[in-house]
């Protein structure tokens, strides 16, 4: 299935700014965080479809899952 | 306050008060400089401080009878400080353990070569005052506690650890205070009010733990720093003012590299 991967700060840098991507039936955001070689504590805020998720909720074919880090300084 | 109201009454030209005759009002009357522009905003007349504000004398009154609590007091606290001590905000207090070390000096508003090895409260409190001799400071040189929280209207977060960040979102939930989010990282930054209605800062830090775990400090540029406090401050103000704001239910992601500023709804 394809769905569309956007990426924040960081997380852009060697990777991308927005992807269609292809993922197998099933596949969780965890998964895709994994597959995308991001750490999974350096993850904040998952969005699918502009509504907040988490690591471990299924995305479907036409999502659009945004991936935000944890920006953690003062 | 008759004598003081005659007395401002002389003394003001064109619906402003001076800062020299202000003084001389509370050395005369054996008042508070805060006491004497308090009661200047009473009578409508403006302190000149305040003229470029585009407040009125009533929403200056507001600021100046407003308490704010500032929790961290490095790079985006000392700049929030800065900033409500200029809009006069009349009670500011600042919460940090530490003194200022030399790598600070990149983005922290009142470190400098002069003030290394200084605690950031006292430092802070100094530069506050000469800033805004019209308000008080309190200065607490220790980690944030309970009671530090008590009293205030407004939380502002100027913390650096995602732990101590859920803690202070705990505590400031219970006493039911908006806590002002700002975070920064490299060239990304992020804002957000976190009120007892939302859960703010647990979307923002799902895996955190809420201990005073020690973070390897991320590394940040100045800019950063200065637009993420420039929004917490402006953020604080409104709160203070009752004007209402999207960040309330939304969170504010800032990309200064790609120049990308996006509302993300909370």
């Amino acid at each position: 299935m394809r769905l569309t991967v956007k990426l924040f700060a960081f997380f852009r840098d060697g990777r991308f700014k927005e992807k269609g991507r292809e993922y197998p039936e099933g596949t969780k955001v965890g998964d895709i965080v994994d597959d995308l070689g991001i750490v999974r504590e350096e993850v904040g805020v998952v969005m699918i479809n502009s509504r907040q998720s988490s690591l471990d909720a299924p995305v479907a074919a036409e999502d659009v899952l945004a991936i935000f880090p944890v920006i953690g300084g003062g | 306050m008759n004598a003081l109201g005659d007395f401002l009454g002389q003394k003001t030209s064109d619906g402003h008060i001076a800062l020299i005759d202000a003084r001389a009002a509370a050395a005369s009357l054996h008042l508070s400089l805060a006491e004497v522009e308090e009661q200047a905003l009473l009578l409508d007349l403006m302190p000149i401080r305040y003229l470029r504000n585009c407040l009125s004398c009533a929403q200056q009154l507001r600021l100046l009878r407003s308490r704010v609590g500032i929790i961290g007091c490095g790079g985006l606290g000392g700049s929030v400080a800065e900033l409500l001590a200029r809009l006069g905000v009349g009670y500011l207090r600042l919460v940090d353990p530490d003194v200022f070390e030399e790598h600070n000096l990149n983005r922290q508003r009142f470190a400098t070569v002069n003030t290394l090895g200084q605690a950031k409260v006292e430092s802070g409190r100094a530069a506050l005052l000469a800033i805004n001799p019209g308000i008080r400071v309190d200065a607490v040189q220790a980690p944030f506690a309970e009671n530090d929280i008590r009293a205030v209207e407004v939380v502002v977060d100027g913390l650096d650890s995602a732990g101590r960040r859920l803690q202070l979102a705990e505590i400031c939930r219970r006493q039911g205070s908006p806590l002002v989010h700002g975070a920064v990282r490299e060239w990304y930054g992020q804002v957000g009010i976190a009120t007892p209605e939302n859960d703010l800062l647990t979307s923002l830090y799902p895996l955190s733990p809420k201990t005073s775990d020690d973070e390897p400090a991320p590394k940040v540029i100045a800019p950063t720093v200065s637009a993420i406090s420039s929004l917490q401050a402006a953020e604080t103000c409104k709160l203070l003012l009752g004007i209402p704001s999207p960040l309330t239910d939304h969170w504010l992601s800032c990309n200064l590299l790609a120049s990308e500023y996006e509302h993300i709804p909370g």
